[in-house]
C-alpha cells in the first residue's frame, strides 16, 4: 500500500521498507479473509461463530473500531437482542474512539505533509508520520478506516426502534447533510430511516426534503400517473441505452477537445481554435447536452448494481410510492394521496403489501369514509403477526372513535394494548419488537377515548404514559389540562359539593321563626379552589393528581411548545421556499421573518438542495415534467400543510388561552386571567366561540381588578341598540376543527360527496348552546349593572336572561341577588322558591351542640 | 367503576391536604361549636376568661380568627340572633382580640361596628354603655382598673347596670368617629364583586300567617310539643356560624367552563407497519481501502500538468464507475485552479459530480476568484450546460471576466482575453444559460469599449438582435 503513495520520498521509503510493507500486506490479506468469513456468518445468522471469527480478527487488528463495532452488533444478536440501551452505549463508545483515532491521524497527516513538503529524507519522516502501520498512508485522504457512518446509522436505528424519533433524526441529520461520499446502500438506509423518523414525528419539511433527494439521487421517479406498468418496463431499456451511449460520447468530447487542452497553445493555434470555436462550440455543447443525462443514468446503474443486493428497484419504487402516500397523508393532501395509493397498488400487484392496504384504509379514514376504511382494514390478510394485529386493532379503534362509538373503540384499543403486551413476551426478541410495541402510542388514543367518555383520571393516566413519547406535542399538554378541568367540572376536584352547576344549592338553617336560607359558598364560582403545592403531577401513590395548578402548568408547557414550534416551523419551511425562486425569497422571507438572512447562511445544505431543485425546474421540458411533478407536488403539499398547521396551532392556542384565563380566574388571579383573556381576544382569526370566552373572562377579571368600565367595554361588543347579540352561532361550534377539505381539495375542484360525509361525522365543540351563551351575557350585564346600583337596567337584563333560559341557576340567582340588593327580600325569597332547579339542604350541624 | 373509586379516593386526599393549605372562608364545624360554647357561657363566666379562651382557641392574627370574628360581627348585626349577655360577650371578644398592646382602637377592623353599636338609639342602654367602656378602656391611665369591668360575667354586668347613672352620657356619632379616626380607616382596595356582596344568609321565617315574628310564642318550649313556626335559636345559631361566609353572596357571574378541543385531524395515532430497519453490518471492516489510489495518483499528477489522453480517459472512466470516488480523489477547493488550468475536462467532470455536495459552494468561490483564462472559461461554459449553476455565480463570473479584460495592461493579452470572453458570452446567451436582461448594460458597455475587436462587435449584434 505504501508503495502506491504518490510522493517520491515515501515511495523511496516504501522501497527501503519493503519487508515490513510485505508483512503488512500479509496481515491485511489474512484480516480481509477473516472479515469476509465473519460477514458470511453474520448473513447466515450464525452469530456465535461470527463472534469467534471477529475475536480472531481483533487479535490481528487490536482496537480496530470497525471490528469492535461488528462485534457489538453480533453479540447483540447472539444475546437475543435483549438490551438495546447497552448496545447504544457500546456503539457510542466505538464512534467516539473512531473519531479520536481519526483526529489523531489527521494531525499526523498534517505533520507528515509538512515534512514531505520540505523533502527531508524520506524514510524517517514517513515512518514517523505513519506509526500506525496498518492504517497505511494510503488512507490519509481516504478516511474510510475511521468512517463512523455505519455506527451512526446503527445508533439511529436503535433510537428509532425505541420510538425516540427526534433523537434518531438528530443523529442522522449530520450524515444526511454530507451524504455524498457515503456508499449507496448505506445512503439509502439513511434516507429511508430519516423518512420513517421524520414522518413519525410529523416533520413534513424534513420528509419532503428526503423524498425529493431520494428521487433525485436514486433516480426512482414516481411521476407518470397514467402508465405505471409500462414505465417500469421501460426503465431498464432506457438505462441500457443511456449507459451504452456513455463511452462513445465521452470519447467524442475528448477528441474534439484535445486541441483545447493542448499544452502550449500558440497564438496561431489559439486564434484558430477561437475562430473555429464560434462554430464549434455548439456541436461540442450539443455533444455535452447529449451526454448530460448519462450522469444521471449512471448513478442509476450503479444504484442498481449496489442496491440490488438488498432491494430490487421495483421494490424500492413501491416503497417510495408508499412513502409518498404517507407524506401526502401527513400533509393532508388527500386527493393526491388517493392517486398515489392507486399507483402503489398497481405496482404492488401480486405482491403482499399490507402497508399499501393499511395506507388505503388510512386514506379513507382521513377522508371520513369510515365504513370503507373498516372494510379495507378487514381485508388485510395478515393477522397472524401480533405486531400487525395490534396496529389493526388500534386503527379500528380510531375509526370507531371517529364514529362516536367510544365504547367499541375502547374495546379495540385495549385489544391493541393486549397485543402489544403479548408481543413483549414473545421470544426470541428482535430489535423490531421494541418498535412494534406501540403501546405508548396506543395509550394516547386510549386517553382520548377516556376523555370522550368523561373519565378524567383514567385519561390523565394514559396521557401521562404517552407523555414519554409525546412530551413535545402541545396537544398532549392541552389534553392533560382538559382532564383537570373535567375533574373540576364534574365536581371531583372540589371536596365540597357545591360545584354541581346545574342547580342552585341552598342550605336551610334552623326552623320556624329562626329559619335562615344560606347560599352556599362556592356557588359564586369566584371562590378560590384549593391551592395545592408540591409535586404537581403525581400523588404519593403515583397516580396523576389532577388539580388546577397542574392544569395551569400543562397549559404553560403547551404554549411554550407551540410558540417554539411556530418559530422552528418558519425555519424549516424557509429553505424549501428558497428553491422556488431565489429572487422572491428575500421578499417573502423578509416579510415573514426578519431572521431570514441568518437562516440562509446557516443551512448550506438547504441552499444546495434549493439549487438542485431549481435545476430540475429549469432544465428542459421533459425533465421539468419528470422532476417537476414530484417537486411541485411535494412543495404544494408542504405549503398547504404549513397553512393547515398554522390554523391548527391557532386553534390550539385559542383553546390554551381560554383554558388558562379560566383557570387563573378559578385560582383567583385576575391579573393573569386578564392577560390571557386579552391575548385570546387579540388573536387574529379567533373563532367566535373562543372570542366569546375571551371577552367574558376578560370582563370578569377586570371587574375583579376594579376596572368595571373596561369590563363593560368587553361585554359591550355584543351590545347593539340596547340588545345583546348572539355571541356565536351553531355553525361556529361545529367549526372545531381545521377544515378537513383544506386547500388541496379545493384547488382540485373539491369533492362534494366527501364533504357531505365529513359533516355528518364532524364532532364540533361541545359547549354552551348559542342561546345559553346569550343568556350568560345577559346575566353578566345584569350583575355589572347591579354592582353599579343601576337596578332598573339590571332587572331588564336579568329578565331577558330568564326568558332565554328560565331554568338557568345563574339567571335565577342573579334575579334573587338583584332583588336583595334592591332591598326587596320578599321578592327575592319568592323568586328563589319559584326556581325549579334548586335544592334545599338541611344543615348537618344541628346535633352535638353540647360538646 | 374504578373511575368512581379513584375519584372518591382522590377526594379524601384532597380533604386531608386541604386543611393545611386552603384558606377557608367559613368556619369548620369544630370551630363553630367552640365559638358557640364560648357564647353560651356568657351567663356564668367573666368576660376576661371567655376572651382568653377565645384567644387560645383561635390564635391571634390567624386567618381563622378573622373568620370567627367576622361571623361574630355578622351575628351581632342581627339584633335577635344573640341574647343580651351573648351580645356583650361578642363585643368583648371582638374588642379584646384585636386590641393588643401594640395596636390601638384605630386598628381594630370592627371599629365601625362598635361605633354603630354605641350610637344605636334603639339598642339597650347597657349595651351602648358597655361598648363605650370598651372603647375608652385603652386610653384609661391605669391598666389594672381598665379591665376591672371585664372581670364580671355578662349577666352580672347587665344586672348591676344602673341606667340612671349620669355617668352614661352617649356621645354623638361624629364625635366618636373623630375620636377614633374611623374615616382614615378605609379599606385600601376592593373589587366590585366584594363591595357588592351581600350577607349570604337570608332570614326566611317559617311562620303561620299574620303572626308576630318577634313574639316569644314560637320559641321552643322545653317538653312541649313543637308547633308550626317554632324553632330553636341555638340550633340556628350554630348552623349560621358554620355557614356564614366571609365572602358573602356576591353578584353571580356566568363563567362558562371552556369546551374541550375536538379531536384534531391526525391527533389519534394511526399505526402503519414501518420499514424494518435492521442493524447494519459494517462491510468496510478490514476492507482494502486502497480503491481509488490510481485515480488519486492521477489527479495529483493532473494538478501539475496535462495528463496524457489515455490517462485522462482512465480518470474519467474510474470516476464514472464509482460515483463516490470523486469524494476520495484527493481534490480540495484550494487545488482546483491547478486542475482547471492543466486538465479542464477532468475539472468539469469532478465538479459535475460534486454538484450535490455541500463543498460545491467552496469550489465555486475558488472558480470565480481564480485568474481568467481560456481553461477556466471552458470549465464554466461546460458546467453551465452540464448542471444548473447558481445564477449568482454565473453573474459574478461574467463580471469578473469583464473587469479582467478591462484591467489587463498587455494589449496583446487583452485582445486575446476579450475575444475569449465574447465567445464565452455568446455561447452562454445562445444556450439560454443567462438572461441577457440581467447583464445587458454591463455587457453592452463591454462591447462598446472593445468594439475594435471583431468578436465584441459580433456579440453586440447578437445583443441587439435579442432586444
Amino acid at each position: 500500500m505504501e508503495a502506491r503513495d504518490s510522493s517520491s520520498s515515501s515511495s523511496a521509503a516504501a522501497n527501503r521498507e519493503g519487508p515490513s510493507a510485505a508483512e503488512d500486506e500479509a496481515v491485511l490479506s489474512v484480516a480481509a479473509a477473516l472479515a469476509k468469513d465473519a460477514a458470511l456468518h453474520f448473513q447466515s445468522g450464525k452469530f456465535a461463530e461470527c463472534v469467534d471469527v471477529l475475536n480472531q480478527l481483533l487479535l490481528k487488528k487490536p482496537d480496530d473500531p470497525k471490528v469492535l463495532h461488528n462485534i457489538a452488533i453480533t453479540e447483540y444478536f447472539r444475546d437475543g437482542c435483549s438490551d438495546p440501551k447497552r448496545l447504544l452505549d457500546v456503539l457510542n463508545n466505538v464512534k467516539k474512539q473512531s473519531e479520536e483515532i481519526a483526529r489523531a491521524s489527521g494531525e499526523q497527516v498534517e505533520a507528515g505533509g509538512s515534512l514531505a513538503s520540505k523533502t527531508v529524507s524520506g524514510s524517517k519522516s514517513s515512518t514517523l508520520a505513519h506509526p500506525l502501520s496498518s492504517a497505511s498512508s494510503a488512507n490519509i485522504m481516504y478516511m474510510d478506516e475511521f468512517d463512523t457512518c455505519v455506527a451512526t446509522v446503527n445508533i439511529a436505528v436503535i433510537w428509532f426502534h425505541l420510538h425516540e424519533y427526534v433523537k434518531a433524526l438528530s443523529v442522522l441529520e449530520p450524515l444526511y447533510q454530507n451524504i455524498g461520499p457515503i456508499d449507496e446502500t448505506t445512503a439509502l438506509h439513511i434516507c429511508l430511516l430519516l423518512l420513517d423518523a421524520g414522518l413519525a414525528c410529523h416533520d413534513a419539511p424534513k420528509s419532503a426534503d428526503v423524498l425529493i433527494y431520494l428521487e433525485k439521487a436514486f433516480g426512482v421517479s414516481c411521476t407518470s400517473q397514467s402508465d405505471n406498468g409500462s414505465s417500469v418496463a421501460q426503465q431498464p431499456a432506457n438505462l441500457v441505452g443511456k449507459s451504452s451511449s456513455l463511452p462513445s460520447s465521452s470519447l467524442a468530447t475528448d477528441a474534439s477537445n484535445t486541441e483545447l487542452v493542448s499544452n502550449n497553445a500558440s497564438e496561431k493555434g489559439l486564434s484558430r481554435t477561437l475562430s473555429e470555436e464560434t462554430l464549434d462550440y455548439d456541436p461540442v455543447l450539443f455533444d455535452i447536452d447529449v451526454t448530460r443525462p448519462t450522469g444521471l443514468s449512471l448513478s442509476n446503474d450503479i444504484l442498481r448494481n449496489s442496491v440490488d443486493r438488498s432491494i430490487s428497484s421495483v421494490d424500492l419504487k413501491l416503497k417510495l410510492h408508499l412513502y409518498r402516500v404517507r407524506f401526502l397523508l401527513l400533509t393532508r393532501n388527500l386527493k393526491q394521496a388517493k392517486r398515489e395509493v392507486k399507483h402503489a397498488m398497481n405496482i404492488a400487484r401480486g405482491r403482499d403489501s399490507p402497508m399499501a392496504l393499511l395506507l388505503k384504509s388510512q386514506l379513507e379514514y382521513a377522508r371520513g369514509n369510515h365504513r370503507k376504511a373498516i372494510k379495507l382494514l378487514m381485508a388485510s390478510s395478515n393477522r397472524t403477526d401480533t405486531g400487525i394485529l395490534s396496529m389493526f386493532h388500534n386503527n379500528l379503534g380510531c375509526i370507531y372513535y371517529q364514529l362516536g362509538k367510544y365504547h367499541t373503540s375502547s374495546v379495540f384499543f385495549s385489544k391493541a394494548l393486549n397485543n402489544c403486551s403479548s408481543l413483549r413476551k414473545d421470544k426470541p426478541l428482535k430489535l423490531s419488537t421494541f418498535s412494534q410495541d406501540n403501546s405508548l402510542l396506543i395509550v394516547y388514543n386510549c386517553g382520548m377515548q377516556y376523555l370522550a367518555c368523561g373519565k378524567p383520571f383514567l385519561a390523565a393516566r394514559c396521557f401521562q404514559k404517552a407523555g414519554l413519547i409525546f412530551y413535545n406535542r402541545p396537544l398532549l399538554w392541552l389534553r392533560l389540562a382538559e382532564c383537570c378541568l373535567m375533574a373540576l367540572e364534574t365536581g371531583i376536584l372540589k371536596s365540597n359539593l357545591a360545584q354541581d352547576r346545574s342547580e342552585i344549592r341552598i342550605s336551610v338553617i334552623g326552623k320556624g321563626k329562626w329559619r335562615q336560607l344560606v347560599f352556599e359558598d362556592g356557588i359564586l364560582r369566584n371562590g378560590n379552589v384549593d391551592l395545592e403545592r408540591g409535586d404537581l403531577v403525581l400523588g404519593s401513590d403515583g397516580e396523576p393528581k389532577l388539580s388546577l395548578p397542574l392544569a395551569r402548568q400543562c397549559l404553560h408547557n403547551a404554549l411554550f411548545l407551540l410558540n417554539g414550534s411556530e418559530l422552528s416551523y418558519l425555519k424549516s419551511i424557509f429553505p424549501s421556499n428558497s428553491s422556488v425562486d431565489e429572487n422572491d425569497t428575500t421578499d417573502i422571507a423578509s416579510s415573514k421573518n426578519l431572521n431570514h438572512k441568518n437562516l440562509q447562511n446557516i443551512d448550506l445544505k438547504a441552499s444546495t438542495v434549493a439549487v438542485s431543485l431549481g435545476q430540475i425546474n429549469a432544465n428542459g421540458d421533459a425533465k421539468e415534467q419528470k422532476g417537476g411533478t414530484t417537486q411541485e407536488l411535494v412543495q404544494n403539499s408542504l405549503t398547504s400543510y404549513e397553512d393547515t398547521c398554522k390554523r391548527e396551532n391557532m386553534l390550539i392556542k385559542q383553546a390554551l388561552l381560554a383554558n388558562l384565563a379560566y383557570i387563573e380566574l378559578e385560582l383567583g388571579n385576575p391579573i393573569k386571567a386578564h392577560l390571557n383573556a386579552r391575548a385570546l381576544c387579540e388573536l387574529p382569526e379567533c373563532s367566535r366561540v373562543y372570542l366569546f370566552l375571551g371577552h367574558i373572562f376578560a370582563a370578569e377579571a377586570l371587574c375583579l381588578l376594579n376596572r368595571e368600565k373596561e369590563a363593560i367595554e368587553h361585554l359591550s361588543i355584543y351590545l347593539s341598540e340596547g340588545n345583546v347579540e348572539l355571541p356565536f352561532s351553531q355553525e361556529d361550534c361545529e367549526r372545531g376543527q381545521v377544515d378537513r377539505t383544506g386547500d388541496c381539495e379545493e384547488l382540485n375542484g373539491g369533492q362534494a360527496s366527501a364533504k357531505n360525509s365529513y359533516s355528518q361525522d364532524v364532532e364540533g365543540i361541545v359547549f354552551l348552546k348559542p342561546e345559553e351563551a346569550h343568556a350568560a351575557l345577559y346575566v353578566n350585564f345584569a350583575s355589572l349593572y347591579a354592582m353599579q346600583g343601576e337596578f332598573e337596567l339590571a332587572h331588564q337584563f336579568v329578565s331577558q336572561a330568564l326568558s332565554l333560559t328560565p331554568n338557568s341557576p345563574e339567571a335565577n340567582l342573579t334575579a334573587v341577588y338583584i332583588n336583595l340588593m334592591h332591598g326587596k327580600p320578599q321578592e327575592a325569597l319568592a323568586k328563589l322558591k319559584q326556581c325549579s332547579r334548586i335544592r334545599f339542604l338541611s344543615s348537618g350541624l344541628t346535633s352535638n351542640i353540647s360538646s | 367503576m374504578s373511575e368512581k373509586n379513584m375519584s372518591t379516593k382522590n377526594n379524601n386526599n384532597n380533604n386531608s391536604s386541604k386543611k393545611k393549605t386552603k384558606k377557608k372562608m367559613t368556619l369548620s364545624a369544630d370551630e363553630s361549636v367552640k365559638l358557640f360554647n364560648l357564647l353560651r357561657a356568657a351567663d356564668q363566666r367573666p368576660f376576661l376568661e371567655i376572651v382568653s379562651d377565645f384567644e387560645s382557641s383561635f390564635p391571634a392574627l390567624s386567618f381563622s380568627q378573622f373568620v370567627v370574628s367576622f361571623s361574630l360581627s355578622t351575628l351581632l348585626q342581627d339584633k335577635k340572633m344573640l341574647n343580651p349577655a351573648q351580645r356583650l360577650v361578642g363585643f368583648a371578644i371582638l374588642h379584646q382580640a384585636y386590641n393588643n398592646k401594640s395596636s390601638a382602637n384605630s386598628n381594630n377592623p370592627f371599629l365601625p361596628l362598635f361605633i354603630t353599636g354605641a350610637c344605636n338609639e334603639e339598642a339597650e342602654r347597657y349595651e351602648r354603655a358597655f361598648i363605650l367602656q370598651l372603647l375608652s378602656s385603652d386610653s384609661s391611665p391605669s391598666p389594672n382598673s381598665k379591665e376591672q369591668f371585664l372581670k364580671q360575667s355578662a349577666s352580672h354586668y347587665i344586672k348591676s347596670f344602673d341606667p340612671s347613672l349620669s355617668l352614661h352620657v352617649f356621645p354623638k356619632r361624629e364625635q366618636l368617629e373623630q375620636q377614633y379616626g374611623v374615616k382614615a380607616h378605609v379599606e385600601p382596595f376592593n373589587c366590585p364583586f366584594k363591595d357588592a356582596s351581600l350577607l349570604n344568609a337570608l332570614p326566611d321565617p317559617d311562620l303561620p300567617h299574620c303572626s308576630d315574628p318577634n313574639s316569644s310564642e314560637f320559641d321552643l318550649q322545653h317538653g312541649a310539643k313543637p308547633k308550626l313556626g317554632s324553632g330553636d335559636r341555638d340550633e340556628t345559631l350554630i348552623g349560621l356560624l358554620s355557614s356564614l361566609s366571609l365572602e358573602g353572596f356576591g353578584p353571580p357571574w356566568a363563567r362558562p367552563i371552556p369546551p374541550q378541543l375536538p379531536v384534531q385531524d391526525g391527533e389519534l395515532v394511526w399505526l402503519n407497519p414501518g420499514d424494518n430497519h435492521e442493524l447494519l453490518w459494517d462491510y468496510s471492516m478490514c476492507v482494502d481501502t486502497s480503491r481509488g489510489t490510481v485515480v488519486r495518483d492521477l489527479i495529483a499528477k493532473a494538478l501539475k500538468g496535462p495528463l496524457a489522453p489515455s490517462q485522462q480517459e482512465q480518470v474519467l472512466l474510474e470516476l464514472a464507475n464509482d460515483p463516490k470516488l470523486v469524494y476520495h480523489c484527493g481534490l480540495t477547493p484550494r487545488k482546483l485552479p491547478e486542475l482547471v488550468e492543466n486538465n479542464p475536462l477532468i475539472a468539469v467532470e469532478v465538479l459535475t459530480k460534486l454538484i450535490n455536495s455541500p463543498e460545491i459552494a467552496d469550489y465555486f468561490t475558488v472558480l470565480v476568484n481564480m485568474d481568467m483564462s481560456l481553461h477556466s472559461m471552458e470549465v464554466v461554459n461546460r458546467l453551465t450546460t452540464a448542471v444548473e449553476l447558481p445564477s449568482e455565480f454565473i453573474r459574478m463570473y461574467i463580471t469578473n471576466c469583464i473587469s479582467s479584460c478591462e484591467n489587463i495592461k498587455d494589449k496583446y493579452m487583452q485582445n486575446r482575453l476579450v475575444r475569449l470572453v465574447c465567445v464565452f458570452l455568446q455561447s452562454l446567451i445562445r444556450n439560454n444559460i443567462i438572461n441577457v436582461k440581467d447583464l445587458f448594460i454591463e455587457v453592452q458597455a463591454f462591447c462598446i469599449e472593445f468594439s475594435r475587436i471583431r468578436e465584441a462587435a459580433a456579440l453586440f449584434r447578437l445583443l441587439k438582435s435579442l432586444e
